[in-house]
């Protein structure tokens, strides 16, 4: 390799790098400058719970709202069964039947949302509709189930990933002292694992936080805080599912679209900072291996 | 030499694409004047295989800010463009051309149709809107809890219903249980349910998504039929529309022409929509 063809791969890849930088900088810079009309026009009332763009209210609380909820319910499905499918996966399944299984969990990750979507609508709905007697299945409940089934394969993978980088001096340390695998995994491998397995949740979190396509379509689209507020079995409205729906229908420059990117970049900054927080989870530094 | 190659691929791709382009129309907005223009399009590309037609969803308000912006060549609108609209794009002159005729019909479930509602009062749907009455049993039906859809607030038909049955356009909805968007949407929830009450095009009825009459207040029942459309009887019709900026011109204008001929509004009949020329 010449000194010439060096020179421009080390370029192609520092700039390559910039670029990537450059396009997270361009568009929290966009997102700001867009949602400054809608912070200056309403001010403190963003953080209402009226939503009618006809009138100017643009109350964003109640998709803040329905997000965390959504997310929520998701997160509480999904951890427990992703911790044991992974202790299942890393400890107890041989090793020649770990890598099948996970890359089967691994293809749960790679199907398009629209198809979770498009279940939804057409049987998970439905079925909530009949277990809880429901008028109607497009629930917090239901868009929840579906994220739960969508980010069940970061959890796994990533749990899995944290298990299988604990050494094996520990797994067989523990194995003398003559403790059973439950306790192996409890006292031993989950102390280590901890920080990783963390990591892992605050990553489907925000994974969960950002989903659009399928949430849009089994949650009904009402902006309503649901009575009592804690009533999964209501419709309601997340931020991604309000921004699908309305994007497109509020006229670029308006403070209705203003209001919009306002509730977007929040979205954004939560993500963002969770990602944040999971990488530093992910650190290598401090740890007990090796 | 193998990064020269790749390079000559890339570029010759490029460069063959770009000269197969056709003359193409974008076309986008309400999904009640949809079935017509899709129809109308895939009929017209026969005739002219030099044009393409790309013909997209995403509902009035869509469409009107889609031409405002410049975005697509021809919008579609089951709704007149509100004054708002108009302000926010002053550089742009909002033509609407009406290809068919059409009536906005307050629709319930089968089940509800077959236990006795088979017609309501405008003042009653109001109420039902406004989230006053919850229940069938209150306008006659059986026992069950009314689900009220509504649809979002930029739809045409949105627009059109709430102005007959509420008065305002952007009227809100205190009642609503749900709320979607295109017609397609609206009617699979319409279906699933058996207690729901909606808005649909008279195009989209079907055996599970029945239209109700309408009683006037001089207690006539007036039905979403084709007949009462025609003669203005029933009270909640609408024009559909062609929006575009400015005079239409070149391949549009053609494609326009297409639709207002006896042909195009054959394909309108055909939809279910009442033609222009009745």
């Amino acid at each position: 390799m010449s000194a010439s063809t060096n020179k421009i791969g080390k370029g192609y890849v520092v700039g390559s790098t910039l670029l990537s930088a450059f396009i997270v900088l361009l568009i929290l810079v966009v997102l700001i400058a867009n949602s400054w009309s809608a912070v200056s026009a309403n001010g403190w009332s963003l953080l209402s719970f009226k939503w009618n763009p006809p009138t100017q209210q643009f109350g964003i609380l109640t998709m803040l709202y329905g997000t965390i909820l959504v997310t929520s319910i998701a997160l509480f499905l999904a951890i427990p069964l992703g911790i044991f499918t992974a202790f299942f996966t890393s400890e107890i399944l041989p090793s020649k039947y770990r890598i099948l299984v996970k890359s089967m969990l691994e293809l749960l990750a790679g199907i398009p949302s629209i198809i979770y979507g498009l279940i939804g609508v057409a049987f998970l709905s439905i079925w909530v509709q009949n277990v809880f007697d429901l008028q109607t299945g497009r629930t917090f409940l239901t868009a929840g189930v579906l994220l739960a089934i969508m980010i069940l394969p970061t959890v796994i993978t990533l749990t899995d990933d944290a298990l299988q980088n604990v050494p094996d001096k520990y797994r067989e340390a523990a194995l003398g002292l003559g403790l059973y695998k439950y306790e192996v995994v409890k006292y031993a491998l989950l102390p280590i694992a901890k920080r990783n397995i963390v990591g892992a949740i605050l990553l489907a979190f925000g994974r969960a936080m950002g989903e659009t396509m399928a949430v849009m379509l089994v949650i009904g689209s009402l902006d309503k805080i649901p009575q009592p507020f804690y009533n999964v079995l209501s419709s309601g409205q997340t931020i991604t599912s309000k921004l699908g729906r309305e994007i497109s229908e509020s006229s670029f420059g308006s403070v209705h679209f203003s209001a919009m990117i306002f509730m977007g970049l929040l979205l954004l900054s939560i993500v963002m900072i969770l990602t944040i927080v999971a990488q530093r989870n992910f650190k290598t530094e401090d740890r007990l291996y090796d | 030499m193998r990064t020269q190659l790749f390079l000559f691929a890339i570029s010759a791709t490029l460069l063959i694409t770009g000269c197969k382009k056709k003359a193409s129309i974008h076309v986008s907005g309400s999904t009640t004047v949809l079935p017509v223009v899709s129809t109308a399009a895939e009929k017209y590309k026969l005739i002219h295989p030099s044009v393409n037609i790309i013909v997209n969803a995403g509902g009035s308000g869509v469409a009107i800010n889609q031409i405002g912006e410049g975005k697509v060549t021809i919008g579609m609108a089951s709704r007149n463009i509100t004054s708002d609209e108009i302000n926010q794009y002053p550089n742009v002159q909002f033509n609407t051309i009406s290809i068919g005729k059409d009536a906005v019909v307050p629709v319930v479930s089968s089940e509800i149709f077959e236990a006795g509602i088979a017609s309501l009062t405008l003042n009653q749907i109001a109420q039902i809107y406004k989230g006053e009455i919850r229940n069938w049993s209150e306008v006659g039906g059986p026992d069950r809890e009314i689900l009220c859809v509504d649809k979002e607030k930029s739809r045409g038909t949105r627009h059109v219903f709430m102005a007959a049955v509420m008065g305002d356009k952007e009227a809100d909805a205190p009642g609503a249980d749900l709320v979607l968007g295109s017609n397609n949407e609206e009617q699979t929830a319409i279906v699933q349910s058996n207690a729901a009450i909606g808005m649909l095009s008279n195009a989209w009825l079907s055996n599970d998504v029945v239209g109700l009459n309408i009683i006037m207040p001089d207690s006539s029942i007036v039905a979403p039929s084709l007949e009462n459309i025609i003669a203005g009887k029933y009270p909640i019709t609408r024009d559909l529309l062609i929006v575009i900026d400015g005079d239409p011109i070149g391949e549009s204008k053609e494609f326009i022409d297409y639709l207002l001929s006896s042909e195009g509004q054959k394909i309108v009949e055909e939809a279910g929509y009442v033609s222009i020329n009745q």
